[in-house]
């Protein structure tokens, strides 16, 4: 591998895109080459600066109002299953033989979940984004609860009342989609970890006992089913730490 | 041939999935266009397109690529529109409106001083690369396969990967204080 191929292929060692191959090739080269392993220093930091301090701007809240008033869409999605005449029952059992390998259940549960997990790291941006502070600036799960309970049309059950390792910052209530979810706010070092909560009727989420864990926008997030309600866990931190925070969830 | 009933299904479904990228089309918006108005008609408009050509997004391909691509051809043909006609206002007016990184979860304030240094300087950076690079840059930010950005950019995938690559030569540039 010569230095313009090695510098090409960088990124796509960073992005996990080459193959067991190619990357030894490229580890090879960069273990003799200097100038190209200087360079593969510096594409990393540049990816941790974007990810890591490009600032997100979120959509204001206006515009997201009159975005849903142009589309008063329905939450679920078109049920093909029920505008499909009869004989396509054969096509829909072989689909469903297909869904039964892990690798296709994963990809269509990561899929349906797509604008979930969406939703769930807008939400963890407006946390972060906020200007003052969380509603209920408390890490006393008494006094937050109380509060949250309050303003939802559910109960929100949060089973983790912070440590030292994760301690509890607050909670605040925001939108998630068209309905009010609870939030509760977790610290990690210098890291900050959302907690949301809500009702998940009409909504894909994972059905419980099974989580779906996967990362959008530079952010690990977590999300499962308990006790009747939709859990999503969101965070900078990377998905051993998260994973840690959701065993004390029970998530 | 799919029936009235299967377009508004489909046009009532792709709505709702839309809405959960508002936040990341508006990102990607305000970094095209460097300014909030300009980002809010854009994504506005790009509902408006997405909405009425609906019906041609086909299931299974992936919708945030798709919505990409109708706002970066929105901002282009405004930018054509308003480059023929100095009336409307040319970009070269746009200042960049940073707005304050969080503060009440950092205890350290000298810390958090310096955080928002270097999230304006990165954010700087990559408003002075053209408009081309700086999609490129956002578009791989955001996790679309090079293909998708392909399919973004109408380009053929090899040339996204060099592209993206002198892109992010620049970016490094620009960006020398920081990167080796």
């Amino acid at each position: 591998m010569d230095c313009r191929a090695a510098r090409l292929a960088l990124l796509d060692e960073q992005r996990g895109r080459l193959d067991g191959a190619a990357s030894a090739a490229l580890a090879t080269h960069l273990h003799e080459c200097g100038g190209c392993a200087r360079d593969d220093a510096a594409e990393r930091l540049l990816t941790e600066l974007l990810e890591r301090q490009l600032p997100q701007h979120a959509a204001p809240l206006a515009l997201k109002r009159r975005l849903a008033a142009q589309w008063p869409a329905r939450l679920d999605a078109p049920s093909r299953a029920r505008r499909w005449p009869g004989w396509r029952g054969a096509l829909a059992a072989a689909a469903l033989v297909l869904a039964i390998l892990g690798v296709w259940a994963s990809l269509f549960r990561a899929d349906r979940a797509g604008p979930l997990v969406a939703e769930a790291v807008n939400d963890h941006l407006r946390i972060l984004a906020r200007a003052e502070r969380l509603d209920v600036p408390s890490g006393d799960m008494h006094t937050v609860r109380p509060w949250l309970t309050g303003r939802l049309d559910f109960a929100p059950v949060v089973p983790f009342a912070g440590d030292a390792d994760f301690p509890l910052r607050g909670g605040a209530v925001e939108y998630f989609l068209d309905r009010r979810a609870a939030v509760a706010v977790y610290g990690r070092r210098l890291h900050v970890v959302t907690l949301l909560v809500t009702r998940p009727d009409g909504l894909p989420w994972p059905d419980a006992g099974r989580p779906l864990t996967t990362r959008f926008r530079g952010f690990n997030v977590r999300l499962w089913r308990a006790h009747g309600l939709a859990y999503a866990l969101v965070s900078d931190l990377d998905a051993a730490e998260l994973g840690q925070l959701a065993a004390r969830l029970g998530g | 041939m799919a029936s009235r009933g299967d377009e508004e299904d489909s046009t009532r479904w792709l709505g709702q999935a839309v809405l959960a990228y508002a936040d990341t089309l508006y990102n990607f918006a305000r970094y095209l266009s460097g300014n909030r108005m300009d980002a809010e008609d854009l994504v506005q408009e790009t509902y408006a397109r997405a909405l009425r050509a609906a019906h041609q997004f086909e299931p299974g391909t992936n919708l945030k690529a798709w919505l990409f691509r109708i706002l970066r051809n929105t901002w282009i043909s405004v930018a054509r529109r308003r480059r023929s006609d100095p009336t409307i206002g040319g970009f070269d007016t746009v200042t960049s409106d940073v707005e304050p990184e969080p503060t009440w979860f950092c205890d350290d304030v000298e810390l958090d001083r310096l955080r928002k240094r270097v999230a304006a300087d990165i954010e700087q950076a990559l408003l002075a690369l053209s408009d081309e690079a700086r999609t490129i840059v956002l578009l791989d930010l955001e996790g679309l396969t090079e293909t998708d950005v392909a399919a973004v950019l109408g380009c053929p995938v090899g040339t996204v990967k060099s592209r993206l690559s002198r892109a992010r030569q620049a970016l490094r540039r620009q960006l020398k204080d920081y990167t080796p």
